[in-house]
């Protein structure tokens, strides 16, 4: 079922240069889409104006079959949660409690039920021992986790992450990058991240590469990444494993296109038994 | 021995219910003219260690030594302002450090306060805004309206026109995508091989050490767990593991190759290597 | 750390602590306006035993009122000094060659100490006890009924929670980016006034620059979260006065009663 339509979608911050330009696409419910390309190219602006923050200058923005208006803004908005990047600049409560209640509160949600709500969300997101504490007193992957928890709590259709884990350390984007994988499998929510983290990219179902405000390659995780001259060209990475198969490629062992390292590993297995 | 810690302590609100042990006796030695990486997770103490060397920090307990000056925990140092030219501190997110101006103004701010006449901190910004890859045509410009990578170009050529002997870098390349990262890394290492600087650099990012650093220090808990070379420390995936933290990809992919059986050797450090050594494999068995 | 006594919330576990604060808000205010009442000796020697009470009760030092009190020290002096020299009234106490101090000057210059004191002990009672937040929600409650005549009781009650809420974070970015121009050279302390001058720009431009951006971000994710200003909300602390508040409000009440009375019969 398609649940985000983008259609010639144009944005511009200052007159003269197009920050999104004609930009097109379509995600299905339930899909779990990254969202990849420099600092720069547009990406966080396309997640900005996809959570209804900016508006659009041209094109339209297509939630469950309704179109994004100023009428319908805040209605929509309902639909699409969104985590970004700074843990500190997100949380607004001064418990961790009060900073999941802040949502709820205005979607006026009767005050009787928040307490359940709220502990719900922060066992979902392994917070629940630290209810009560501070936000001076979280490390920046708990805030972070805090930050779900407190979208999630809204109930969204859609849940998009604006690099949520470039500011955390390798433990702090461990523990969101295994709470994105559980949403996920839950299959509830459609996911949106935006990321630099390869891995991640590996682990989505569809990719959007942009460059200079456009879409220049779109696909799954595999179709993307063939594509070696446009994806150096737009300044971005292959995974690890892609690249070690084009050594071996040079030095005569052909192997498949691989994403993950098990993937790699797997096939020589068999190259080696075979042999 | 440019840079010696002997039995140093630091205690933050000492005497106070907050009291905090944040190093615990440390005993160090930094050799002058490699790249050395700090790393220790979060709150391990290598901040408040690195702070110490340009005496941001002063010892609580202990002697740091650092480029012929003593700085002794009871008394009060001398020559700090000159200390703080010879050792260029890098916080996280240098961008935030910018208020000048222009580009080439604030470049200037840093050798302008340790006494260069106008004409000649601007000559050294201009050198320093070359090595870090911003053109001419930025000098004119105010600071806040270039891109965030830019940014962090122009604020660290700020430290680099103070033309310090030892260059330490909080967590430099923190926000940068893949490629401003590469760059900015290369940069570092050309600074330490052409420059000769002596460079420490705080991360977290190991894929970056093992490609570029020639020592690893590891602070857990204020003390100094491992002090080693690059190559020693990443042999096997055991000391990453320990930490904590992902071992580079390299190590992680021979580690996984052992784990289903094959007999990768010892001392095999590039992927250039390791696929010689497979294609090899393949053959033998072929 | 810990040298600033006044306003600060010291967390502990009294019936003073658990009150509703917008009982406490409105005892402190029935009882400072006693404060103001000339009642004399015995009306000042009630309210500071009633006073005390309360500072028990919230089981506060009297180190802490002290150092409190102690900032104002300094005004009581140079009070004191102003008070001697123009005030001529009442017998002399003693004189230094031709220049005497009188009696009025001495006591008048008490009168106001111990009003001060009073005032001091009194709303540390209810800062003290209070949390920031808390506090902002009994005066969000208490401005309610303001809301007729357009005072935004609500907005006001979220720009103090959020001014609260990140005024540690400005305090470690402020002493980050001190951090980082002393490592470019940056002298705080010494220094010319024109060094001085480039030395705070240095500071102040790198802060408002981030104080911006965290505050486009904040309101960024407050919009995401369905934050609308105007728009009604439900809200997930609700105070609820109990019987030990409507006994402190009474207490207040009866004592600002007893002491006008007092006032009204010298």
């Amino acid at each position: 079922m398609e649940q985000i339509r983008v259609e010639n979608l144009c944005f511009s911050y200052e007159e003269g240069t197009r920050t999104i330009n004609d930009v097109s696409f379509m995600i299905e419910k339930g899909m779990y889409v990254t969202i990849i390309g420099h600092n720069g190219s547009g990406k966080s602006t396309m997640a900005k104006l996809l959570a209804g923050l900016l508006e659009a200058e041209s094109g339209k923005i297509m939630i469950c079959g309704t179109e994004l208006n100023e009428e319908n803004l805040s209605e929509i908005r309902k639909t699409i949660g969104i985590v970004f990047q700074n843990p500190d600049n997100q949380f607004i409560g001064s418990t961790v409690r009060d900073d999941i209640a802040f949502g709820l509160e205005n979607h006026q949600i009767p005050q009787a039920e928040m307490d359940g709500i709220i502990e719900k969300y922060a066992e979902k997101v392994g917070m629940t021992k630290y209810l009560n504490s501070e936000p001076t007193h979280l490390s920046g992957g708990q805030k972070q986790r805090v930050a779900i928890a407190g979208v999630l709590a809204m109930r969204p259709q859609i849940l998009i992450f604006d690099e949520a884990t470039s500011m955390l350390d390798p433990q702090g984007k461990a523990e969101i990058k295994r709470v994105i994988r559980e949403l996920h499998e839950e299959r509830d929510l459609t996911i949106i991240s935006i990321t630099h983290d390869i891995e991640e990219v590996a682990e989505s179902d569809y990719v959007l590469a942009m460059n200079a405000g456009t879409i220049a390659l779109r696909g799954t995780p595999h179709e993307v990444f063939a594509n070696e001259e446009t994806i150096k060209a737009i300044r971005l990475e292959l995974p690890y494993s892609t690249q070690v198969g084009k050594l071996l490629a040079k030095y005569g062992v052909n192997v498949k296109n691989h994403l993950t390292m098990k993937g790699l590993v797997g096939e020589l297995c068999q190259l080696h038994s075979k042999m | 021995m440019p840079i010696a810690f002997k039995d140093v302590s630091h205690v933050y609100s000492a005497g106070t219910p907050y009291e905090y042990r944040a190093l615990d006796h440390v005993d160090l030695e930094i050799q002058e003219g490699k790249m050395t990486a700090v790393v220790g997770q979060t709150g391990s103490g290598k901040s408040t260690l690195v702070q110490h060397l340009n005496a941001l920090l002063l010892p609580t307990e202990g002697t740091v030594y650092i480029l012929d000056r003593t700085i002794d925990a009871n008394k009060k140092p001398k020559q700090l302002k000159s200390l703080r030219g010879d050792v260029g501190l890098v916080f996280q997110f240098p961008e935030y450090q910018l208020f000048e101006e222009t580009v080439l103004k604030d470049t200037a701010f840093g050798p302008k306060n340790f006494g260069c006449t106008v004409e000649e901190a601007e000559k050294r910004a201009k050198q320093a805004l070359q090595l870090t890859g911003i053109g001419p045509e930025y000098y004119e410009r105010s600071p806040l309206e270039l891109s965030g990578g830019q940014k962090r170009r122009v604020a660290i050529a700020g430290i680099l026109a103070m033309d310090p002997r030892v260059l330490v870098l909080d967590e430099p390349t923190a926000g940068l995508d893949p490629a401003g990262t590469a760059s900015m890394m290369k940069l570092f290492r050309r600074l330490n091989q052409e420059l000769h600087k002596t460079v420490l650099i705080v991360t977290h990012d190991m894929e970056q050490v093992y490609r570029y650093c020639d020592e690893v220090i590891v602070v857990h808990d204020g003390k100094i767990r491992h002090q080693e070379s690059s190559a020693e420390f990443f042999k096997d995936a055991h000391l990453c593991n320990e930490m904590g933290v992902l071992p580079p990809s390299l190590i992680r992919l021979e580690e996984m190759m052992r784990e289903f059986g094959f007999a990768v050797p010892q001392g095999i450090v590039t992927e250039e290597q390791l696929a010689q050594w497979i294609a090899q494999e393949v053959k033998n068995h072929g | 750390m810990g040298s600033i006594a006044l306003g600060r919330y010291i967390p502990l576990d009294s019936v003073v602590h658990k009150m509703d604060p917008r009982a406490k808000i409105m005892a402190m205010l029935i009882v400072l306006i006693a404060v103001f009442f000339p009642s004399g000796w015995i009306g000042y020697a009630v309210l500071f035993a009633a006073a005390s009470l309360m500072i028990l009760l919230s089981k506060l030092s009297v180190g802490f009122i002290w150092r409190a009190m102690r900032p104002m020290l300094i005004m009581l002096v140079f009070l004191l000094v102003i008070n001697a020299l123009v005030v001529h009234t009442g017998p002399v106490l003693f004189s230094i060659g031709s220049f005497s101090v009188y009696l009025d000057a001495v006591l008048q210059t008490l009168y106001i100490a111990v009003r001060l004191l009073l005032m001091i002990m009194i709303t540390t009672c209810l800062t003290a006890t209070t949390k920031p937040l808390d506090m902002t929600l009994g005066i969000e409650d208490l401005l309610k009924p303001f809301e007729k005549i357009h005072v935004p009781a609500h907005e006001i009650a979220m720009l103090i929670s959020i001014a609260l809420r990140f005024i540690p974070d400005l305090i470690d970015e402020t002493q980050r980016i001190m951090k980082a121009q002393e490592s470019r050279g940056v002298d705080l302390q010494e220094g010319k006034l024109k060094e001085k001058i480039q030395a705070i720009l240095s500071l102040i431009v790198p802060l408002f620059v981030s104080a911006f951006q965290r505050a486009e971000d904040l309101a960024n994710a407050m919009e995401a979260r369905g934050y609308m200003p105007g728009e009604p909300r439900t809200r997930y602390k609700v105070l609820k006065m109990a019987g030990r508040d409507y006994i402190l409000l009474a207490c207040a009440l009866i004592t600002a009663v007893g002491i006008g009375v007092l006032a009204w019969a010298v």
